[in-house]
């Protein structure tokens, strides 16, 4: 019987593979770390980066940003106005943007963006031999490669989700005075009580953890394209699946650290 | 005196052994030709002299040090002194000619932009691709491109040239640009192993050749020798009578 045979060797593959990844990613880890360390540090090419990541990042944020602010807006205010609720809109837009809608739509946002950028540019570098030639040309490809992705992601993020936030409030306010008659300056002066610096630091100390779930998992399968252009497609896939998934699994536990933090200050 | 040094040399990938027990020398200043059926494993052979791909078991020995087992920041040292040349050229396509020459001369060096300039020019000039610096890859043709994957591999002048197939590919004038290059390297003591299946370049520009046939080397002698016995290997290769 052939399937008696081949289904455990399935069944292995199903629990190999995941676990092989993993591994892969813990040695990438390792190298990225051990060569932070040690010189020469690409500054130029980090800027690049900075602006591919961030700067060119900008109109797509800004689109996500103000549209979730103002939906949000909307939601909230529609469904309070039967309690008449309306006055805690502001409180709710800003307290959800900051600290959960913020950082998870732009780390979305930049996971389908800059996750698949990353893995597909890798991972034609490494079908058409640059990878190799790096190497061969006495250069490290985490240096000059994966350093400065990874690097640029954990910068540009944050600063993303910071831009995001004060976007998101102002579709907000903009929902809140047009289409729920609240007054700007009481949608401003409402909303500025409520956040606070802790949702500030929750939201963007997320956004960190978020930037190594997009990056390191997209180096990961660049470099690991093995039989030419169409595992390219496969490996962009992959980047941002992984990211996507780690994003939404990683904010509750992260959701959760930040408030046990919060409790010990 | 032997400047590369491959001993007992094996290789698998998963459970395909490539290579079972792989032999040779070269010698100060000579060319190789390292031929042999596709698919025996000739190129995974010349990455693993520059530490691309690790050897299973054996030894390989660059000028008497041994690379088999080194770190890839201890082959940074054997790579500057070991040229490879890529089949397809391997140009990072998002940087023009000049970029891409001067890429081991920023890694490596202190030269000053106008000392590159120079290197760079004058080396483009030899290669009749002083036209192309301002160029990305992209917009060059697989002849150019290969010259300029040639011209980027010796910048740090190397001790050691290995050539993947440069004229794989290439009409009869590129091809004959190709020999040129490499004889004019030859010239200059340069040791160097060849793989190629393109035989007239091989025969024009090796001292000696090693055909790779079933996990081992089945032959080696220098060119005239080789030539000269009708049943040779390499003559069999060469008639098409053998992969």
């Amino acid at each position: 019987m052939p399937t008696t045979n081949t289904e455990p060797n399935k069944l292995m593959k199903y629990v190999e593979d995941p676990l092989l990844e993993l591994g892969g990613i813990t040695e990438l880890v390792k190298s990225f770390l051990a060569e932070l360390r040690t010189k020469p540090f690409y500054f130029n090419l980090l800027i690049d980066q900075i602006y591919f990541i961030g700067v060119k990042s900008l109109p797509l944020i800004i689109i996500t940003a103000i549209s979730s602010g103002m939906v949000l807006a909307l939601q909230y205010g529609l469904g309070l106005e039967k309690f008449g609720g309306k006055p805690y809109v502001p409180r709710l837009v800003a307290s959800s943007i900051l600290r959960e809608m913020g950082p998870v739509f732009t780390g979305l946002m930049i996971a389908a963006r800059v996750g698949a950028g990353i893995a597909s540019e890798i991972g034609s570098m490494v079908v058409t031999q640059q990878i190799d030639a790096m190497r061969a040309l006495g250069t490290s490809p985490i240096k000059r490669i994966v350093i400065p992705r990874i690097l640029a992601t954990v910068i540009a993020l944050p600063i993303l989700v910071g831009i995001c936030a004060v976007i998101g409030n102002i579709g907000g306010l903009i929902i809140g005075h047009y289409e729920l008659g609240l007054d700007p300056s009481f949608y401003f002066r409402r909303m500025m009580e409520t956040s606070n610096i802790k949702d500030y630091v929750a939201g963007m100390g997320k956004s960190v953890f978020f930037a190594l779930f997009i990056s390191i998992p997209a180096c990961y399968y660049g470099l690991n394209v093995k039989n030419g252009t169409k595992e390219v497609g496969l490996a962009t896939t992959k980047a941002v699946v992984a990211g996507s998934l780690l994003i939404f699994v990683g904010d509750f536990f992260l959701s959760k650290l930040f408030w046990v933090i919060e409790k010990w200050l | 005196m032997a400047v590369i040094e491959i001993n007992n040399f094996k290789k698998s990938f998963g459970t395909k052994q490539v290579h079972d027990g792989v032999n040779f020398t070269v010698n100060k200043g000579e060319c190789l030709g390292l031929v042999g059926g596709s698919g025996a494993g000739k190129s995974v052979i010349l990455r693993s002299l520059i530490g691309l791909e690790k050897a299973d078991a054996g030894s390989i020995l660059i000028n008497s040090v041994d690379i088999t087992h080194m770190s890839e920041n201890d082959l940074v040292e054997i790579r500057k002194k070991v040229a490879y040349v890529f089949q397809n050229g391997a140009l990072f396509d998002s940087m023009t000619v000049f970029d891409n020459l001067a890429y081991s001369l920023r890694a490596h060096t202190k030269m000053t932009y106008d000392q590159m300039d120079k290197k760079i020019s004058d080396q483009l000039d030899e290669f009749g691709l002083l036209s192309a610096k301002k160029l990305y890859p992209s917009e060059l043709s697989g002849g150019m491109q290969k010259r300029v994957g040639l011209a980027r591999a010796i910048m740090m002048d190397p001790d050691v040239i290995l050539y993947d197939e440069p004229t794989a590919g290439l009409d009869p004038y590129n091809t004959l640009k190709i020999q040129e290059l490499i004889l004019r390297l030859k010239a200059k003591k340069v040791t160097s192993i060849l793989v190629t299946h393109d035989m007239p370049t091989g025969i024009a520009v090796c001292d000696r050749f090693v055909f790779l046939q079933n996990k081992v080397i089945s032959e080696n002698g220098t060119t005239q020798e080789l030539l000269a016995q009708p049943n040779s290997l390499v003559n069999q290769f060469i008639k098409g009578q053998i992969v």
